[in-house]
């Protein structure tokens, strides 16, 4: 593994990816990651590989399914996209994270 | 909710792991070519940019590793992984593989194929909503806990006075003929209590049960009503509903079809079923001398229904009580006492000991090929401990290796089980086929959900069973000293394992002894039985039955039966004819009480003896000899003294150092034509014993009355022939039918088939335990051999400088055979011992031979012990034959 891409959490990337498909609508693993790469301004460089395993739990959840389709070079490509219920937990996760974020702000500047 | 969803979902998984693993192939090769092309757009050449695409991926090997983990349940991924290398093992090893299953699919297919005749047989519950509240009440003679049959006065006066049971109902079975048609069809009965079918919960398929008016033959004003099973109603009334209504005439008496039982009932439950059922009117008609007026006619089985939350023993307690005041009442109950027994129980009656005792031999056949299958994989093991050491060092755990080794074992079980199923589907019919027919229910046997889940569990057990101790033993191996030692071809110091495999040969030799040793005594005991002098002579002798014509009066019935066995006698190639109420080892036979002259005794406390009533010629015909006085002749009839002829064992119980001729005696039954008390009888002659009830049974005192003075509706004829019986058969239907064309002939059969019948149970077992019997010692003996020849392998090494050092042949051969032997010897003693402490479970079926007779127990012994000294000395002579250079070099 390159040392300059970072390991994320597994809950941070999993709603990066919901967020994504909310805002781009059904997308292949590949233009995931690079929407993820490309709004984290390459701040955040992943190992493309570890989207698979978070797009794999995300639809065991029922949250986001998935459908074989053709991209827009005509290569067969899976596109995933948000369910009924995704769109609701969506919600949920954005307000869980924020609170964690706003949580951990405070205590790190606290700490300082 | 989304547990649940995510558990599915990996479940699922499991099960479309290829097409899944493609379809990530694809997805993630379409991941790749998508960056590629991103990347050729941004100016890179196709193979940078490929480069640059799998960089930027990260590992795709990782990604799908995590990508399955996340996907499947680790739980689960390991036993799939370890079924997937045990089948890889097994198929690597056909030999071994092949062996086992072999043993398996036999041991778990014998084992499956008795357990579904017991499960037929004996626990499948009653098909009865009411079944495990239903009970027989059988009345019996206090003392021997004979008989089990009640008069219907009894029934009725229990029925009253009882508050356990929801209801009575009292029945017997009967022959009926039904005239007036084309030719006459005898139809399987019974007469049953009105309340009978509401005991058992079921209702009629069509029209009406019976009402309990119509028990009395007063309330059925002349036409009895009938109902009819499926079967007849099919096939005799072409399943038309307009049956209903319609009358049937069954002997003398007219019927009146009321209605339809549904298919599959079946009660009494016999192996013969019941085609029609009519009341208890039957037996109602001619007064004081119905069967029914009669304290003394003990004929009926009685069952009840317990009320609900009544346990059997209050109601025994009670029914024990109300029993005790009817034999105080009544002379003729004196003595006698009810018992009951689950309905279910009591219909499996004698059937039980042979049953356990067939379940528990198969059950020792099985745990003799598990032993087998266990010593072959610990011999495996020992030849694999490197493979584990290898697996260990690697970093698999103790567990991991355990579990691994537990998971092959299981799955030669399942799959051996697999086959056993089929095994045992082919041996099922062969047994149903091979049974005697008296077996009730045995036609359930067969392929259902019990006996899968049956063979599962056996396999599953038998897996673990086998597999357990091996596979310990490989997880325990130490890692180090392994590896050294694997390297070298010697593994002499290998003690443990050997010493286990030692043991469980010995415990499979003591196994096999066991068999081998009831076996014997069972088959002994059959021998005895076919060689006991039944007191009659069974060969060339054809039998039938025929009943009076219908309407005849009684006083005609005996001359009736004159011109049938005179036509039948006339028939060429007959020498003798005669008639009987009875024939010998028919399994039935009549109780009657007697009287003896000079010993005035009331009635109930009076001897009892077999009855029989014969015509002139009958002793003869089927080779009794008479041993003082004179047979029957045709001037022993209704207006002359009434006789009698008794047996040697009435003569010595009750004319010790006398001469019986002469002497009077008054059998309780065949009081002629008149009503009243019956007839002494003056003795004019004496006969041998005669076995009535089977070969193994004592010969009871006996009383044989003429047939014309005491006549039956219903009789058989006996003819000797020169040649076979058989031949006969069509002319002697002719000659009946010529007399009087409603009456037919039936229960054709020779006394040889009455002789073989009578044994059949015996035999049947005897042959399945022996076939047990000997796969047991077959697989004893390859375990022996194996042993050896295993051991014979390790020590090629010493065996090849004990030779170089001199040592021949010979020291070689005795020094291996005495190995083989002591294993042996070990097992024999063992299971000596064992047997010494279960035998007597075998001796209520034995006849003529002692459970503990020394004789088989040397024999089982010797016998076991010789083919082990084969099973020795194959091994023994390789060794011998170890060419000490070769063996040293090998090192």
């Amino acid at each position: 593994m390159g040392e300059n891409k970072s390991d994320v959490l597994q809950g941070t990337l999993d709603l990066m990816v919901l967020k994504t498909l909310e805002s781009m609508g059904p997308l292949h693993g590949y233009g995931i990651a690079r929407r993820i790469e490309q709004v984290s301004r390459n701040g955040l460089i992943l190992n493309q590989g570890t989207i698979y395993p978070a797009l794999l739990r995300l639809q065991q959840r029922g949250w986001i399914k998935a459908e074989w389709g053709m991209s827009e070079t005509n290569r067969r490509a899976k596109f995933y996209a948000l369910t009924r219920i995704g769109r609701k937990q969506m919600a949920q996760e954005t307000e869980n994270w924020e609170r964690i974020a706003g949580t951990m702000a405070r205590f790190l500047a606290v700490s300082e | 909710m989304d547990l649940v969803r995510i558990l599915l979902s990996r479940c699922a998984a499991l099960f479309r792991r290829d097409r899944l693993d493609e379809d990530l192939d694809e997805e993630l090769r379409a991941h790749i070519d998508l960056a590629a092309e991103e990347n050729v757009k941004r100016g890179m050449s196709a193979q940078e940019a490929r480069n640059a695409a799998l960089r930027e991926f990260g590992g795709v090997t990782q990604t799908k590793e995590a990508y399955r983990t996340q996907r499947g349940f680790s739980l689960l991924a390991v036993p799939m992984q370890d079924v997937r290398f045990g089948v890889r093992q097994l198929a690597k090893a056909p030999g071994f593989t092949f062996i086992s299953l072999l043993t398996l699919a036999l041991g778990i297919g014998a084992t499956t194929a008795i357990f579904s005749v017991v499960d037929a047989v004996m626990l499948k519950p009653l098909p009865f909503s009411t079944a495990d509240r239903l009970v027989q009440v059988g009345s019996t003679i206090a003392a021997t806990g004979a008989g089990g049959t009640a008069s219907y006065l009894d029934f009725v006066d229990m029925r009253a006075q009882n508050h356990v049971f929801d209801g009575m109902a009292a029945f017997r079975t009967g022959d009926f003929t039904w005239i007036g048609r084309r030719e006459p069809v005898l139809l399987q009965g019974a007469a049953v209590s009105a309340q009978l079918f509401s005991l058992l919960a079921v209702t009629p398929a069509l029209g009406r049960s019976f009402r309990a008016e119509e028990d009395s033959p007063a309330a059925t004003g002349g036409t009895d009503p009938v109902i009819l099973s499926y079967g007849v109603w099919q096939r005799e009334f072409g399943s038309d509903a307009s049956a209903l209504g319609r009358t049937m005439q069954l002997g003398n008496q007219t019927y009146t079809v009321i209605g339809v039982m549904p298919k599959g009932f079946q009660f009494p439950i016999q192996a013969e079923p019941v085609e029609i059922w009519t009341t208890i009117a039957v037996d109602g008609r001619g007064g004081a001398n119905a069967m029914i007026a009669q304290r003394g006619a003990h004929y009926l089985d009685v069952i009840g229904l317990l009320k609900p939350g009544v346990s059997i023993q209050q109601a025994q307690a009670e029914m024990a009580a109300i029993a005790g005041a009817l034999s105080k009442q009544h002379p003729e109950n004196k003595a006698r006492t009810v018992r009951l027994a689950p309905l279910l129980e009591s219909l499996v009656g004698n059937l039980r000991a042979p049953l356990i005792i067939l379940m528990g031999a198969v059950g020792c056949v099985l745990l003799i090929v598990c032993v087998n299958i266990a010593n072959l994989l610990l011999a495996r093991a020992t030849a694999r401990r490197m493979e584990v050491a290898v697996r260990m060092a690697l970093g698999a755990s103790r567990r991991r290796v355990f579990g691994q080794l537990l998971t092959e074992s299981l799955l030669l079980g399942l799959v051996g089980g697999g086959l056993g199923i089929a095994v045992a589907l082919e041996l099922t019919r062969v047994l149903v086929g091979m049974m005697p027919v008296e077996i009730p229910r045995l036609n359930g046997a067969g392929l259902d959900t019990r006996l899968l889940i049956f063979a599962a569990l056996v396999s599953m057990l038998a897996g673990v069973l086998f597999g357990i101790v091996p596979a310990l033993q490989a997880a325990k191996v130490g890692l180090t000293e392994s590896l050294q030692k694997a390297g070298r071809n010697s593994a002499g110091e290998d003690t443990g394992s050997n010493c286990l495999r030692s043991s469980l040969v010995v415990s499979e030799v003591a196994m096999a002894v066991t068999l081998l040793l009831g076996a014997g005594l069972l088959l002994q005991s059959f021998v005895h039985m076919t060689q006991a002098d039944p007191g009659f002579d069974p060969h060339h002798v054809l039998t039938f039955q025929i009943d009076a014509p219908a309407g005849m009066d009684r006083a005609l019935w005996p001359g009736f039966y004159r011109d049938v066995v005179a036509r039948i006698g006339a028939l060429p190639g007959v020498t003798s004819a005669s008639a009987a109420l009875l024939l010998p080892l028919m399994g039935d036979n009549i109780r009657s009480s007697i009287e003896i002259e000079g010993q005035p005794t009331p009635i109930g406390s009076r001897p009892s003896a077999d009855f029989n009533a014969v015509a002139p010629n009958y002793l003869h015909t089927v080779g009794t000899a008479l041993v003082e006085g004179r047979d029957f002749n045709a001037v022993d009839d209704s207006s002359s003294t009434p006789v009698v002829i008794v047996n040697r064992k009435l003569a010595r119980l009750y004319f010790p150092n006398q001469n019986p001729i002469g002497k009077h005696v008054r059998p309780g039954i065949g009081n002629g034509y008149g009503s009243g008390e019956p007839p002494m009888r003056e003795i004019v002659g004496v006969v041998e014993d005669v076995k009535q009830s089977g070969p193994a049974s004592d010969t009871d005192p006996a009383v044989y009355a003429p047939l014309a003075q005491s006549p039956f509706d219903s009789i058989f004829i006996a003819a000797r022939t020169e040649s076979d019986p058989a031949m006969i058969v069509t002319a002697a239907r002719q000659q009946v039918a010529s007399l009087n064309k409603n009456v037919p002939i039936y229960h054709v059969k020779t006394l040889d088939q009455y002789f073989a019948d009578s044994v059949a149970e015996p035999r049947f077992i005897s042959l399945l335990l022996g076939g047990f019997a000997m796969l047991a010692v077959l697989l004893a003996c390859l375990g022996v051999y194996g042993v050896v020849s295993y051991a014979v392998v390790q020590r090629t090494h010493e065996i090849g400088i004990r030779m170089a050092l001199g040592a021949d042949g010979g020291s070689v051969v005795r020094a291996v055979l005495s190995r083989g032997m002591r294993l042996a010897a070990m097992g024999v003693a063992i299971g000596l011992a064992g047997s010494f402490a279960l035998v007597h479970l075998l001796s209520s079926q034995l006849f003529g031979v002692r459970a503990t007779d020394p004789m088989t127990f040397a024999g089982a012994a010797l016998a076991l012990l010789c083919i082990a000294a084969m099973a020795s000395y194959i091994p023994a002579r390789r060794a011998a034959g170890v060419n000490p250079m070769a063996a040293l070099r090998n090192e």
